[in-house]
């Protein structure tokens, strides 16, 4: 089940990544990386 | 197709190296919980062990957790204490430890397990608040002491069911899955918090305990306070330590183990393991759901101006006035019931008897205060 918790958060995560440096506006770029920090703490199993 | 915009790329790029450095900050602050506190047994200890010397699977987990043994010169019974079963219950978990710091066995055996969910501790519980840990003042200056969450890091166990079914048969909410305290007497081959509780049973088999002591905290909005659960082949010992401490002045009601609500563990250690089992609650407003800010002085002074409220309109379940309840009197409290079920056990079984020196009196823990037994 670790396995299956990584790849589904690493999935979201890059999509995350993606729109951060594709995205015009700047507050919608800051939003982006309010739920970004989460991922990445999940990603590493941080909390 | 649209094309990467060069500003957009490096304001891109600038948002992601401060989510890296805010990642780097927080993520510090998270592993920070997952320092164990030190714990400096007393000379009575005989022997430190791991939980997983009794089941190996848990050898390596988050789940295994140090396990301290104090074996007595003189034959007599065996006990277990449990501590931190839920992690955001102080009193337990600082009862235990004041336990493992003191106590030396004069006859009989006391095994003491203080972090039972060690998982539970690397965590806090979100949306709380919560400090992360709290401090005891010490004649050697302060030792923090973790405050944790009630249930297992769901890093360490992952998914929770929608309903969790607990090993023998009773169903309740997916997040239990993560309860100690609903999980016995757990399984070899379940979640971790299964396992965890499947260890605890086998220290009580290989040790040969008689009798069990879970020691917790509850909301004073709880009916189930200020109480001696016990399974049904303790009444005899709850109600013979009850009116020892109503001798002692304090009031404890009794709560019969209800045969029907299974996974706890005055419930299943009774039943499967067969000793006695007792659990003891203390008021505890921190994990309340009453209370105002949370802070590392609800803890320790247990003082909160909502509760006070509450107690005036009549809605809480124990005296709750302008002084509160602080940690020095729960554990106290913890300390006076384990003194009273131990006697109890001495009178009634005295071939089972467990005798030890050294235990704090509750009346020297509220004057003196908890650190004045702390190394």
């Amino acid at each position: 089940m670790r396995t299956v918790y990584h790849l589904i958060v690493l999935y979201l995560t890059v999509h995350f990544l993606w729109y951060l440096v594709r995205e015009k506006k700047f507050w919608k770029q800051a939003g982006i990386v309010l739920v970004l920090i989460m991922f990445l703490l999940r990603l590493f199993l941080v909390e | 197709m649209r094309s990467f915009a060069p500003l957009r790329m490096t304001r891109g790029i600038l948002l992601l190296a401060l989510t890296a450095l805010v990642c780097f900050l927080s993520g510090r602050e998270f592993l920070s919980m997952r320092e164990t506190e030190t714990i400096f047994p007393g000379r009575g200890l005989t022997a430190t062990r791991a939980l997983s010397d009794y089941f190996p699977a848990l050898k390596g987990t988050p789940g295994d957790t140090p396990v301290y043994v104090y074996a007595g010169p003189k034959d007599g019974g065996n006990v277990l204490v449990i501590g931190g079963a839920h992690p955001n219950e102080p009193a337990g978990f600082v009862t235990a430890v004041v336990l493992a710091e003191n106590i030396r066995a004069v006859r009989g055996k006391v095994v003491i397990v203080p972090r039972a969910n060690a998982s539970g501790f690397t965590h806090s519980d979100p949306q709380e608040g919560s400090p992360q840990r709290f401090p005891i003042a010490t004649a050697a200056g302060e030792r923090w002491f973790r405050l944790g969450s009630r249930v297992t890091n769901p890093i360490h166990q992952w998914p929770d069911p929608t309903i969790y079914v607990t090993p023998t048969g009773q169903t309740l909410a997916g997040i239990e899955a993560r309860n100690l305290n609903r999980a016995y007497p757990g399984k070899a081959g379940g979640n971790l918090t299964e396992m965890v509780a499947y260890g605890i049973m086998e220290l009580i088999n290989k040790e040969r305990i008689d009798l069990g002591i879970d020691l917790h905290e509850s909301a004073p909005e709880y009916p189930v306070i200020n109480a001696i659960v016990f399974h049904e082949n303790s009444a005899d010992l709850a109600a013979t330590a009850q009116m020892e401490l109503q001798a002692e002045g304090f009031e404890f009601r009794l709560e019969a183990s209800p045969p029907n609500l299974r996974g706890l563990s005055h419930r299943e250690w009774g039943d499967a393991a067969k000793i006695r089992a007792i659990l003891m609650e203390t008021p505890n407003a921190s994990h309340g759901r009453l209370k105002g800010r949370p802070s590392i002085e609800l803890i320790i002074d247990g003082k909160d101006k909502f509760y006070e409220k509450a107690a005036r309109l009549g809605r809480l379940f124990v005296p709750f006035g302008p002084d509160g309840i602080p940690l020095r009197d729960r554990v106290a409290r913890h300390l006076a019931g384990l003194r009273a079920v131990l006697a109890g056990l001495t009178e009634l079984d005295p071939g089972k008897a467990v005798e030890v020196e050294d235990l704090p009196t509750a009346d020297r823990v509220r004057v003196e205060g908890i650190g004045a037994f702390l190394r």
